[in-house]
């Protein structure tokens, strides 16, 4: 018996850097998964509170204003403003770090207009400017959701003008930030 | 608040700094156990009280620690408050201590680094990371804590200069702490400058760099203290708060602001009066929230205040205002070694203050303000503390 496919798939499990294929972190919480659940269908699901209309984020077993347990996913308007913005030159992930040999990744931290801060990946090619750091904090955003090729909903910034409204259009914008493709290395196993 | 009257802060260890490390949390811990032993002279049947910080026990905890050591405490505390740990330890000893629920407390954070072991950590760190910072970018806190410094840029005009001034002077004071694993190298802020980006505007000489190691101190009555004949120090002012100001869009200020002016009245005296701060340096920008929110300056000024302000252990500076900071290094020089990092601060002042720092001893140390930080959950660190401490008049 050969000991090189055992010595394969090891590898493939243990050594991310060997991968063929490198996808955006796939754990989530079952909270997480509710997430993506609910966001499957529209643009940007929130959970409000059906006692005091609190809107949560990131996702919570109980509401965080009263503690009540009436929490259910609804369609949420993605209007924000940019808190700040960073380019990642360095990660954790394999996915990111393919990324990031080729660009910086950006990304953003956001207040919705319904009260809650997101973490969003940034879509820098919506805006004017070129680098996150040239963007003024307060700038007007919209965010959504995109389903990645982790099979998780993941949230994405762009600018306020930027036409969201159907699915083609947010689809085209989650792939040019490459989220709907794995990074891969052709010599990869 | 009671005060922390007849409480001594005695034999503080530093152990074991690597980069890497085949060694369990368990190894750190029990090490510096050992070390706090012989440095004091008791056996393990004195220490009837244990606190443990560590992010890296992995299925183990305090209390499964007490048979790896055989020890049989009366009194234990297991604290995952990561920055900070060693003031939250010194708090809860010296209240125990007080009350005559234990007489001898050894207070010990330590971490290992095996291979791949931080990205294990940053990962799976809260529920809140997992599911709402990590998919974006897997940056770890590097990227949180980049969000911040861009804030604070913008809101106060600080610039990189600012930050490479406490990244450079507290390089020097490594220079002459030996334990320092960047303590082998000077840097210079043209250095600082030239550093790659890692999550711009953080480069990587603002960035800590992990590691293993451990820290530890003994909590005892001073009467105690002195019948070991142990030099110690003691707890003039001490406070925590959490999850402090907590709407505000980005963590431009920590709970410190809370009760920063009860610390100095409770002391007696105000920052003039403090011979070093020991802030907790994970990244610059941190150190500089710190020196606002205790009242070294006002809210904003950090940068304008770090540049006229030696912060070098020596005063060997150019400018006229001396306060020694992070005079082991900190972090940033030293290295940031899990949940002992948050004991740094705290033991570094117990060195200074007993007198026994060696290459990087402050002249004529009386006080030293401590301070702690850590946790961040998901855009922002949640514990604050701080500590005044004194050296004792025997």
């Amino acid at each position: 018996m050969s000991t090189t496919p055992t010595m394969q798939s090891r590898l493939k499990l243990n050594r991310p850097s060997l991968r063929k294929l490198a996808r955006p972190p796939k754990q989530r919480t079952p909270l997480g998964t509710d997430f993506n659940a609910a966001n499957l269908p529209v643009a940007l699901a929130l959970q409000h509170c059906r006692d005091c209309g609190s809107v949560q984020y990131p996702p919570r077993e109980l509401c965080r204003q009263c503690l009540g347990d009436a929490l259910v996913w609804r369609a949420t308007a993605g209007s924000g403003s940019l808190v700040s913005r960073v380019e990642l030159h360095h990660s954790l992930w394999e996915y990111f770090k393919r990324r990031l040999a080729e660009k910086p990744w950006p990304v953003a931290s956001v207040r919705l207009d319904c009260g809650v801060i997101v973490f969003a990946h940034l879509a820098l090619q919506t805006f004017d400017s070129e680098a996150p750091g040239t963007l003024a904090a307060d700038t007007a955003v919209q965010v959504f959701t995109h389903t990645d090729c982790s099979l998780n909903a993941v949230m994405i910034a762009v600018a306020a003008s930027t036409p969201t409204a159907s699915r083609s259009q947010r689809h085209a914008i989650a792939a040019g930030l490459g989220l709907l493709e794995p990074a891969i290395k052709p010599e990869g196993i | 608040m009671k005060d922390y009257a007849g409480v001594a802060l005695t034999t503080p260890v530093s152990f074991g700094y690597a980069r890497q490390s085949p060694h369990g949390a368990a190894w750190f811990i029990g090490s510096v156990l050992r070390q706090l032993l012989a440095a004091s002279g008791l056996g393990p049947d004195d220490i009837d009280g244990l606190a443990v910080s560590s992010f890296s026990l992995g299925a183990d905890s305090a209390i499964t620690l007490t048979q790896h050591f055989q020890l049989s405490p009366r009194w234990i505390e297991q604290m995952p408050y990561g920055g900070a740990s060693g003031i939250l330890a010194l708090r809860r000893a010296a209240r125990a201590i007080q009350a005559g629920d234990a007489e001898i407390i050894a207070c010990i954070g330590g971490d290992g680094a095996a291979h791949r072991s931080f990205e294990g950590t940053a990962a799976n760190f809260s529920n809140f990371t997992i599911d709402a910072s990590f998919p974006y970018g897997a940056g770890g806190p590097n990227a949180a804590f980049a969000m911040i410094t861009q804030r604070y840029m913008d809101e106060f005009g600080a610039r990189r200069e600012d930050f490479g001034a406490i990244s450079v002077a507290q390089r020097y004071n490594a220079n002459h702490y030996p334990a320092a694993l960047l303590g082998h190298k000077t840097l210079t802020l043209e250095q600082y400058l030239a550093a790659r980006p890692i999550a711009s505007p953080v480069h990587l000489l603002d960035c800590v760099m992990p590691c293993a190691g451990g820290e530890g101190f003994l909590v005892m009555s001073e009467e105690r203290a002195r019948s070991l004949g142990l030099e110690w120090c003691k707890i003039l002012a001490a406070d925590e708060l959490h999850n402090a100001h907590r709407d505000d869009d980005i963590q431009l200020r920590g709970g410190w602001t809370e009760y920063v002016d009860r610390l100095w009245n409770r002391a007696g005296f105000g920052p003039d009066e403090v011979d070093m701060l020991q802030t907790y340096d994970d990244y610059p920008v941190i150190s500089m929230l710190q020196m606002e929110d205790l009242g070294f300056c006002a809210k904003g000024e950090a940068p304008g205040w770090v540049r006229d302000t030696d912060l070098r252990f020596d005063g060997s500076g150019p400018q006229a205002r001396k306060l020694p900071h992070n005079t082991s290094g900190g972090q940033l020089s030293v290295g940031q070694a899990g949940a002992a990092a948050g004991y740094l601060g705290v033991v570094e002042s117990m060195r200074q203050l007993t007198g026994s720092a060696g290459a990087n001893q402050v002249a004529q140390a009386r006080h030293a303000m401590v301070s702690g930080f850590g946790m961040i959950n998901y855009d922002r660190g949640l514990c604050s503390a701080a500590a005044i401490l004194a050296r004792s008049e025997r």
